[in-house]
């Protein structure tokens, strides 16, 4: 877990100070709208469709339970009583007032969290595999590398106004779950240091990232990113809006000339000035220890005797846990998709169970991901039918993680002023329609991404299946994509033909995954497996058959 | 003929303009919103342009007739009318508050 110096602490008090005062003088009359919006927008608080909305970073996913409990306390005392974990590991609330914001960035700066940085032409907060320091097939932890890269980024005076927002992920792991291809750099952590990628990204013109540099060695990082960062931030376009990101650049100068033009930026610059020493990453290092594992005497036959007792546990270790480093332990990912509620949602009540599960089974602590889901990284499997009944209790228990109804929806039309459909009610009727859990369970792993405007919030171009809101002079309608995915094996979705009315998506979908069914060589051939043997034109017709 | 609608400055929420010159005068119930002619609808945004203190962003939401929306806003206005059409949100939020459907 990251820990704040007095740096941290000063600079977080005095910006909170700073926002208080600036939105005394806004409810006082003494600065207009245009003046108080950026400002307001620096400190994540953004005006949506039905109220303020407060976007709060949670540092590559990493929380604690007094964190989760602060969120929980938020909810209740100053929201509706719930809040969202979006695609970026952060959280929303969607009901703030603007008199609240102060008190409740003061009660964020209490757990050591802030909302800077999580709006604007800067970088974003750097995500990550939500399993790092967990995974049994991690090469390296990729979160004391985030933690840098947070330190680095945070008010760095150079990137504050750039071109347009920017995104970076890492993984550490030879399985890619921080989906780094789509980011505007990611960076693939190997056995030889950093593999780099730039200009990914999704929005109305996706790419996928091209790799420009291996094997960056930790010590460098930073000066490779300035690099990097300080070649977009010349050349980047600042005259159109939608060409202002960095997969633009990249695309327009290609990517051998954009690696060239890094190196040579790289070259000039003062490294030793920018690069931390190595006793500064042995001390962020020091943040991220191996929990104090408790040696629990796990009974293997007990565990097993609870599920042959309890399909529904049996079926949620079988799709909620995955493999740990520890023979004894396993990782937990606490499903955010119920049947029929909005993806990623969490209420109060929720989130304080969560938060005491962590404490009482899982070292404290909690990670987001970018699926919209909440992950205990460190449980021991003696505790996991215990665990499981304390989570059955508050609707926590849904056994759904990586299947069809594990979709990533953003909050669409519903409450994002920026968008043109609704993506909630959708992702709510296909729920619905896969809930039968023997069928959801022989689909096996299917991603369904759903996004309500072409910025892509829903990373609708890397699901399985993606679908995308649009608006027909005031009618919804949704374009259905087939084959992204944004694993190790990145690729783009493509638009398989006419939009459809919202109540046609669910039975296109199930149309869709029955010729699947039929034409899978056997039940370990997955969908995007199935999609990429046959071809995506085999599954288009499927999509747009008549009911 | 036209709808006048902003958010309260205060906590964001959607309000709709009914009458009168001051914030008592905005209703966050769509249905009892002021049916405005077009020339009365532009002068009364422009008053309330200049009203920061109180509201962000009033615009106009054009109207067929007294009762539907011109379709191009139709979902956009609807679901800032009704609050979120999901569950835990909803129209139930709408409903407890006695503001029912409009549009």
């Amino acid at each position: 877990m990251y820990v704040y110096d007095q740096f941290d602490h000063a600079v977080v008090a005095a910006r909170n100070a700073e926002f208080k005062d600036q939105v005394a003088r806004r409810l006082a009359g003494e600065l207009s709208e245009d003046q108080f919006k950026p400002l307001r927008l620096m400190n994540g608080l953004y005006l949506q469709l039905h109220a303020y909305m407060l976007r709060i970073a949670v540092p590559y996913g990493v929380l604690s339970s007094a964190q989760m409990r602060t969120f929980a306390h938020i909810a209740r005392t100053y929201d509706r009583d719930f809040g969202h974990f979006t695609t970026r590991q952060n959280i929303q609330f969607n009901w703030i007032k603007l008199a609240d914001t102060p008190q409740i960035l003061e009660d964020l700066a209490r757990v050591e969290m802030h909302a800077i940085q999580t709006s604007g032409n800067c970088i974003r907060n750097t995500t990550t595999d939500q399993f790092a320091g967990a995974a049994k097939d991690e090469i390296d932890d990729p979160r004391p590398w985030a933690e840098l890269i947070r330190q680095w980024s945070t008010f760095h005076p150079e990137f504050t106004f750039l071109p347009r927002k920017f995104k970076i992920a890492i993984t550490g792991a030879t399985r890619d779950r921080a989906a780094i291809r789509v980011h505007d750099i990611g960076l693939q952590l190997t056995a030889n240091g950093f593999d780099v990628y730039v200009g990914g990204g999704m929005g109305r013109t996706p790419h996928l990232g091209h790799l420009i540099k291996s094997g960056v060695p930790g010590e460098k990082l930073l000066s490779y990113l300035e690099a990097a960062l300080r070649v977009y931030n010349r050349y980047g376009r600042r005259d159109n809006i939608y060409k202002a990101r960095i997969k633009i650049l990249v695309s327009a100068l290609g990517p051998q000339e954009y690696a060239r033009q890094v190196e040579e930026e790289w070259a000039s610059l003062d490294q030793a000035k920018i690069d931390a020493p190595y006793a500064e990453i042995a001390r962020i290092k020091s943040f991220f220890p191996e929990p104090d594992y408790t040696s629990k005497a796990f009974d293997a036959a007990a565990l097993e005797r609870a599920k042959a007792a309890d399909p529904g546990f049996a079926r949620w270790v079988r799709n909620n846990t995955l493999a740990h480093r520890r023979y004894d332990h396993v990782s937990v990912t606490i499903s955010l998709k119920p049947t029929g509620l909005p993806p990623g949602d969490a209420s109060s009540e929720q989130m304080d169970v969560m938060a005491d599960v962590a404490d009482d089974y899982g070292y404290a602590e909690l990670r987001v991901s970018h699926e919209q889901n909440v992950i205990l990284p460190h449980v021991a499997k003696a505790d996991l039918y215990d665990l499981y009944q304390r989570l059955d209790k508050t609707g926590l228990s849904s056994a759904n993680v990586g299947k069809i109804t594990d979709m990533i929806a953003c909050p669409g039309l519903d409450y994002c002023s920026l968008a043109n459909a609704r993506s909630i009610p959708l992702a709510q009727d296909i729920s619905k329609r896969f809930e039968d859990a023997g069928y959801t369970d022989k689909i096996g792993d299917l991603q369904i991404k759903i996004s309500g405007c072409i910025n892509a919030c829903g990373h609708h171009h890397v699901g399985h299946i993606g679908i995308l809101g649009v608006d027909k002079q005031g009618e919804e309608f949704y374009q259905i994509l087939l084959g992204g995915r944004a694993d190790e094996k990145a690729a783009l979705a493509t638009i398989t033909g006419k939009g459809m009315p919202a109540e046609a998506v669910p039975a296109a979908i199930e149309r869709v995954v029955n010729l699947y069914l039929e034409l899978r060589t056997d039940a370990s051939e997955r969908f995007i497996d199935t999609v990429g043997r046959l071809g995506r034109e085999a599954f288009a017709g499927a999509l747009h058959e008549p009911a | 003929m036209k709808l006048l609608t902003a958010n309260r400055l205060t906590d964001g929420l959607v309000l709709w303009y009914r009458d009168g010159d001051d914030l008592n005068g905005w209703t966050e119930n769509a249905a009892d919103a002021a049916r405005l002619d077009d020339e009365a609808a532009t002068a009364l945004l422009d008053v309330w342009k200049a009203r920061e203190t109180l509201l962000v962003a009033p615009y106009l939401v054009p109207l067929v007739d007294d009762n539907t929306l011109v379709k191009r806003e139709y979902v956009r206005e609807f679901v800032r009318a009704n609050g979120p059409t999901i569950g835990q949100t909803a129209l139930d939020t709408a409903k407890l508050q006695n503001r029912g459907e409009v549009f």
